[in-house]
């Protein structure tokens, strides 16, 4: 233990006597997150809240067209108008303005359509109970339509199953207020009201997927991560760097004469280098949830399960010092390690998704960001921030990111025998 | 338990404390060897010089006695443990002073012998008087918390040694211990380094200060081309030669030519 406590004293004091080292590692990503979080905002809110236009015309003006209206107000997908600027809101104006491109569906309730519900199901129900008093079949007019050819199908889908889905409701109802008439009519004891809870069907309520099954994060919950993973990756300059300088000035050559296994110096390297990846993590975090509000940005959501955060930092973190120790034992020179490893990080870090986000990245690349570690660690944070996973779901991507940091050191104790020989 | 406060001790009644046989060492790449079947042997008390010229072996054998290089063949013993399975119970009892500074720039004298003291696992009790006797002895204590990127080379060098010496080790590898200082600073080595002889340490030296190596080894060997050319007290080899000083023999038996 004694041993292993000079080891980390010499590291702790080799990273506090290097300012521009550390500066470079804390000051630079909590600068880059703001920038890029104020930078990207405007961005992420076109694709995430943009919403879609909708024309309504309620001709009906009673129970189905305000459910209606209501249900697709609540969808919070659509950006309903009832009015036009210019014109009197008609079928015809609204199919116009819709063909135009103005709106991208347009919706036309025709008049008395929750009333023709309601008489052709009385006229139905009384037929049933085989009443003298129904009449002939009333015709009615369908709910119509119009829809941009651009708009996505799954925005269709959305308004067609909120329309027929508060039809049936109306017809139910009115089904069983019909027949409970009819009943109590027909028996000689009374009855109360036919009562059906509209929860009897329990649902789970599942994450939304509108197109590809994707999430998309806001501003906040993308860039903190993903500037996050960058400044821990960002570690590997100076990490490998302090290696490689301690291999030059022969301190490294001192070490190993003396009763210190190599293994036991690599763990010295990675205590105090994963103090370092966490802290800036933390502040990260912390800058996510109490300074970015204060620049008109979202808050970042963190999600509720903090041992899967803690989970995905620590094996975050142990995959850069892995990558650093890998760098730092094969790379010849400091100049080498540096353009090595920054030039890498960056590469990684543009591939995994740090600066675009993945999901709007082209099909081969959302494919080829999977080989990068930062986007391990990314689609971790994500997991927990966006989608308020917790431990189970972040398992793979600790696990892969984990199983890179032991190939990396592995890497690392092999090419460090095979040089000693 | 500690292996500062109890391994030295435990092979005291030895004799031969190092022994060598057949080592041999080629480089990859290189199609010669670094070290043809070495043989020798450093006994109790002794400061044990091993000169030669450029390229000659002493530095790869010291490496590989020191656990930096793993030798293709021959056996080693040091303190009785074999340097093949045994260099964790041969590290505690030795002590190593490059010919590199081998110290952390940016941080103290202080610093940098607090981290080694750590390393050699001595108690912090124990570790500071003995930083602070050792800084006193060579003359570093108004210096102490100075980083050694200020020091000047006389200095780097005695902190060098003063960092090979912190757990009293039983054998002394001193690798070019003096080279580019002043007098003075050469003077308070090499007399600290005898009185730390006297007190039991054993010394393996390299130099290619022969004036400096006639008067302070107690026995040298002469290597070339990675084999023994010659062994034995320097005052005999130079008798035995007919040369006036330890030079003139190096000069003798290793040549005039160019070494790199």
């Amino acid at each position: 233990m004694r041993r292993f406590k000079a080891l980390l004293y010499k590291d702790i004091l080799l990273l506090i006597r290097d300012l521009p080292g550390l500066a470079m590692m804390f000051i630079m990503p909590l600068a880059l997150v703001i920038l890029m979080t104020y930078l990207q905002d405007s961005t992420f809110n076109s694709i995430t809240e943009n919403k879609i236009p909708l024309l309504l015309l309620d001709e009906d003006q009673d129970s189905l067209g305000i459910s209606i209206e209501r249900s697709i107000r609540q969808s919070h997908i659509f950006n309903v108008d009832t009015t036009l600027k210019e014109e009197r809101l008609t079928a015809s104006s609204l199919e116009k303005a819709v063909a135009k491109g103005d709106y991208q569906i347009g919706i036309v309730i025709p008049k008395n359509t929750t009333e023709n519900i309601r008489q052709s199901i009385r006229q139905s129900v009384l037929k049933t109970f085989g009443s003298d008093s129904a009449s002939t079949a009333i015709e009615m007019d369908s709910i119509a339509i119009f829809v941009d050819p651009t708009t996505k199908n799954s925005f269709k889908s959305t308004i067609i199953s909120s329309i027929q889905e508060y039809a049936a409701k109306l017809q139910t109802g009115f089904v069983l207020r019909e027949v409970s008439i009819e009943v109590k009519r027909l028996l000689p004891i009374p009855m109360g009201e036919i009562e059906i809870s509209e929860d009897m069907i329990g649902i789970k309520e599942q994450y939304a997927r509108l197109d590809q099954g994707r999430l998309i994060p806001n501003s906040v919950q993308h860039n903190v991560p993903a500037w996050g993973m960058f400044a821990v990756f960002f570690i590997v300059i100076s990490l490998a760097g302090s290696i490689i300088k301690e291999r030059e000035d022969g301190s490294f050559t001192r070490l190993m004469t003396m009763p210190c296994p190599y293994w036991l110096y690599l763990m010295g390297k990675a205590g105090v280098y994963l103090m370092v990846c966490l802290l800036q993590l933390l502040l990260m975090f912390l800058m996510g949830i109490y300074i970015l509000p204060m620049l008109g940005l979202p808050a970042l959501e963190m999600g509720h399960c903090y041992g899967a955060i803690i989970l995905m930092s620590i094996s975050s973190s142990l995959a850069a010092i892995g990558y650093g120790i890998a760098i730092g034992k094969i790379a010849t020179s400091n100049q080498q390690s540096a353009i090595f490893g920054s030039i890498s990080v960056v590469i990684m870090a543009a591939i995994g998704g740090v600066w675009i986000p993945v999901f709007v990245m082209p099909n081969i690349m959302q494919t080829l960001s999977k080989i990068s570690p930062l986007n391990w660690g990314l689609s971790g944070y994500y997991d927990i921030f966006v989608r308020d996973g917790d431990l189970l779901s972040v398992l793979p991507e600790s696990g892969t990111l984990l199983v890179f940091a032991i190939l990396c050191v592995v890497t690392a104790i092999v090419y460090d025998r095979k040089k000693r020989r | 338990m500690s292996d500062f406060l109890f391994a030295p001790q435990t092979q005291q009644t030895m004799t031969q404390i190092i022994e060598i046989k057949n080592l041999q060492k080629t480089y990859k790449g290189n199609v010669n060897p670094s070290v043809d079947g070495l043989s020798l042997s450093v006994e109790e008390g002794e400061i044990f010089g091993l000169l030669g010229p450029n390229g000659a072996g002493k530095t790869t054998t010291i490496r590989i006695l020191c656990g930096l290089v793993t030798p293709d063949s021959g056996d080693v013993t040091v303190c009785g443990y074999s340097i093949k399975n045994e260099m964790d119970k041969i590290k505690p009892l030795i002590g190593v002073v490059p010919q590199d500074f081998a110290l952390y720039p940016s941080l103290t004298a202080v610093e940098n012998l607090k981290i080694f003291g750590g390393i050699y696992n001595i108690p912090k009790k124990v570790l500071m008087p003995k930083i602070d006797s050792l800084l006193e002895i060579f003359g570093l204590t108004t210096s102490q918390d100075r980083t050694i990127e200020k020091y000047s080379g006389g200095m780097k060098r005695r902190v060098n040694l003063i960092a090979g010496l912190l757990h009293n080790p039983r054998i002394l590898f001193l690798d070019e211990p003096t080279v580019g200082i002043d007098v003075q600073s050469r003077h308070v080595i090499i007399e600290n380094l005898k009185r730390i002889n006297q007190e039991g340490t054993i010394m393996i030296y390299t130099s290619h200060h022969l004036d400096e190596a006639e008067h302070f080894c107690t026995s040298i060997a002469l290597v070339d081309d990675g084999r023994i050319i010659c062994k034995g007290t320097p005052k005999t080899l130079i008798e035995e030669a007919g040369a006036k000083n330890l030079e003139e023999l190096f000069l003798q038996k290793t040549g005039k030519k160019l070494r790199d």
